[in-house]
């Protein structure tokens, strides 16, 4: 149905059509084609021209009026009706009254509104030309769709008269093909029911109205214009001629956007914390409404957060305790059970089944983790006798602390030798497996350096290899050498003699024939 | 065959421009106060006037120019619009002419120099078509390349149209031996081609070979420093002569009265 429409206007489609590669336009990275360019209702709207024609309140400014008005179209969430087509970073929103755009072809609206160029009065004005045009000014617009070209930045640009450009243009800027933002029309947002296209945070974000950029340290303010800058702006004088650098007054927003934490965000925090360790992106997700930076400063803002930094294996009792205690306080579902086993493993110590366990968390706890961690390494290398026990649940990362989470399964007596005992063994768990790390890692050291010296015997393989190519050549080239010598003697010798002293001629090529 | 004779043909038409497009080519030069504002471009003279005020209210505006510039900037588009005006209930002779156009701009950082024959009888002619064309041919990077020469061109059309009115005037009213077109080919607007010549006999239509660099078009690009240097020593050309103009005039009004 389109084609029969345009058959009798349009010629053959321009190269300007193709979308690819628009010669006026400066080279972007755009991402669009023209085949998503075709909006996914040009069926529906092209068989009721006068519905799609028909412009939904408050989209654009000025209503136009369609020769039938029939029902409004309710309206509808500005941001995604029409065709949105990713490009770079942007999405390119047009309102749905012009979901009939397309890069290929040229609508009957365009027909009506611009009839100068398809009445056929002027040979130079043709649907082409206008094609040329609406093309271009769309595709510059699009090139940098937060800001609004005006006429003057296209008309220098096309060629023709400026009055056929500025009637193109202002037919493409009330119709929302280009310079269309839904953040400008405040009509459009009281209607959004939801965050569709717009982030709004909790606190007030200011947008520089210049570089539409949010300001993030401060922002520049005057009350002449209502117009907010950021700093990178009022340093660069980038307001209208009519305000002076004086009339701005600094606001400062560093601390004034960023809101406290609220107790619930920190109990996500924690939750979250304890879930996942130390995986912040997870974290973050937990916590939803901050960033992992924020997470992890306000983690470490906390007043036991430190604690939490070190590795696990060198944290005993205490801060487990401590941390036992504020998550008991702090959290009020029971996200974490008795019998998880990351709350086995942090807190082993403070497990009062087992009364030595309790007391050395106890005395670890008085003294201190390093004092505690001192104490035991002394013990272990004053003991004389080493004996593995079996039996053993040992977590790895509690290697290197005496009061390691090291389960036994039956304790003898309360008494010093048990404890020695205890020791001992763990001391010797402790042995065996540092033994065996020292010699994994000498495996490893071996095996990469076996690695290079067979990498660099390849390569001297390889090079004599070539060498001997390089030699063989070499000897060609002389050999070629040789011969074409030997051809420039004969030739010589011909040229000089004449033939009729042939004979003597070849006696002397013989004498001279050097070899 | 025949061959056309220059002078043979003379059509005697109302004054327009000799496109298909009847449009005019305003340059506005206009410094205020210190700001410059250069600019180039085409007008249909039939639009209203009120399109002058638009236009120069939203030149003013995108441009963030100072608001006097409105006034300036109205008041040289119409000066130029009413001088084309003035021409036109004027008959002009347009004969069967061959000029030679000439584009030597500068534009930003591109240069072009080229030299192209038109026909002024063709009444259809499209400059803007052929800047385009250029443009595309020539793979021309800077889109504001293309409205250059279009203005270009018109100008130079629009200053052989202009001569061919005034000489119209001339051969009115001066002497019946006169032949149009010997004022017409000493006039300053361009050199006739002598088409016999070309058409005849031993000539054809082939241009020349060694005759081909002067047709060929040469698109140059220049370096930002070179840009400079000839921005500066325009500047110092533009205000050397309107000193010297300026002078002129104070001479003249002050011998004027003697």
């Amino acid at each position: 149905m389109l084609k029969e429409l345009l058959s009798g206007a349009m010629e053959t489609t321009q190269p300007a059509a193709s979308a690819p590669a628009p010669a006026p336009v400066p080279a972007s990275s755009q991402t669009f084609t023209p085949s998503s360019a075709k909006s996914a209702d040009p069926p529906h709207l092209l068989q009721t021209p006068s519905v799609s024609s028909t412009k939904s309140e408050g989209m654009v400014a000025e209503p136009r009026d369609p020769p039938s008005s029939a029902s409004l179209h309710p309206p509808e969430p500005s941001s995604s009706a029409g065709p949105s087509h990713a490009s770079s970073s942007y999405v390119i929103t047009i309102p749905s009254c012009s979901g009939w755009f397309s890069w290929d072809q040229i609508h009957n609206t365009e027909r009506r509104i611009l009839p100068e160029f398809f009445d056929g009065k002027s040979a130079s004005k043709n649907s082409e030309v206008y094609k040329y045009y609406r093309d271009f000014i769309i595709r510059r617009f699009r090139v940098n769709p937060t800001r609004k070209i005006t006429l003057t930045d296209v008309r220098r640009e096309l060629v023709g008269d400026i009055g056929s450009i500025r009637r193109v243009f202002d037919f493409l800027e009330e119709w929302g093909l280009i310079n269309y933002t839904p953040l400008a029309k405040p009509s459009a947002e009281d209607k959004k029911g939801n965050d569709e296209g717009l982030e709004k945070k909790e606190t007030p974000r200011r947008i520089c109205t210049n570089c539409k950029s949010p300001c993030s340290m401060a922002c520049f303010t005057t009350d002449k214009a209502d117009i907010i800058l950021c700093a990178r702006c009022f340093v660069r004088g980038d307001y209208r001629p009519g305000l002076s650098s004086t009339d701005f007054r600094r606001l400062n927003i560093t601390e004034e956007t960023k809101t406290d934490w609220t107790d619930k965000e920190t109990l996500h925090l924690l939750e979250a914390i304890l879930h996942y360790g130390e995986e912040w992106k997870k974290v973050a997700e937990h916590v939803g409404t901050r960033s992992e930076i924020d997470c992890i400063a306000r983690f470490i803002k906390l007043p036991f957060g430190e604690q939490f930094l070190g590795p696990e294996g060198s944290i005993n009792g205490n801060p487990h305790k401590e941390k036992d205690e504020m998550t008991t306080k702090s959290i009020e579902d029971n996200a974490l059970e008795q019998g998880s086993p990351k709350r086995m493993r942090l807190t082993p110590l403070a497990d009062a089944s087992n009364p030595i366990m309790a007391q050395v968390s106890f005395l670890s706890a008085v003294v201190g983790s390093n004092v505690a961690q001192a104490a035991a390494q002394a013990a272990v290398s004053a003991l004389p006798k080493v004996e593995i026990a079996s039996g053993f649940t040992v977590n790895d990362e509690k290697l290197h602390s005496a009061a390691d989470g090291a389960k036994e399964e039956d304790s003898p007596a309360v008494d010093q030798q048990a404890y020695s005992e205890i020791l001992s063994v763990a001391a010797a768990e402790a042995q065996a497996k540092l033994e065996t790390e020292q010699k994994d890692v000498e495996r490893y050291i071996s095996d990469i350096v076996q690695v290079q010296m067979k990498e660099i015997q390849d390569k001297i393989i390889h090079f004599e290899e070539l060498e001997y190519l390089l030699e063989k050549e070499r000897l060609q080239l002389r050999h070629m050498k040789d011969l074409l010598f030997e051809d420039q003697l004969t030739y010589l010798q011909h040229n000089t003699r004449p033939i009729s002293k042939g004979a003597e001629g070849q006696n002397t090529k013989s004498n001279n024939h050097v070899p | 065959m025949r061959f056309f004779t220059p002078g043979a043909a003379k059509a005697s038409i109302k004054f327009r421009m000799p496109t298909a497009e009847n449009l005019v080519p305003i340059r506005l030069d206009i410094d205020v106060d210190g700001n410059r504002f250069k600019d180039a471009f085409t007008w249909n003279p039939s639009d209203p006037d009120s399109e002058v005020t638009n236009f120069a209210k939203r030149t003013v505006k995108d441009l963030k120019l100072p608001s006097t510039f409105v006034a300036h900037i109205s008041q040289s588009i119409q000066n130029q619009l009413s001088e084309f005006h003035s021409f036109e209930g004027q008959e002009m002779q347009i004969k069967e002419k061959i000029v030679p156009i000439k584009i030597d701009l500068r534009v930003n950082n591109t240069v072009i120099r080229d030299q192209f024959l038109w026909d002024i009888s063709n009444l259809e002619s499209d400059p803007e078509e052929f800047a385009r064309t250029f443009c595309k041919d020539m793979d021309i990077g800077d889109p504001e390349v293309g409205p250059a020469i279009a203005v270009s061109i018109r100008e130079q059309l629009y200053e052989i149209v202009t001569q061919s009115v005034s000489s119209a005037r001339e051969t009115r009213i001066g002497k019946k031996g006169r032949r149009a077109s010997d004022t017409l080919t000493n006039s300053k607007a361009g050199i006739t081609m002598d088409l016999g010549k070309l058409f005849g006999s031993k000539g054809s239509v082939v241009r020349k070979r060694k005759e081909w660099y002067l047709y060929e078009p040469i698109v140059d690009i220049l370096s930002n420093e070179e840009v400079g240097a000839l921005d500066a020593r325009e500047e110092l050309n533009a205000r050397l002569k309107r000193k010297l103009d300026e002078k002129d005039e104070s001479f003249q009004t002050r011998y004027s009265h003697g």
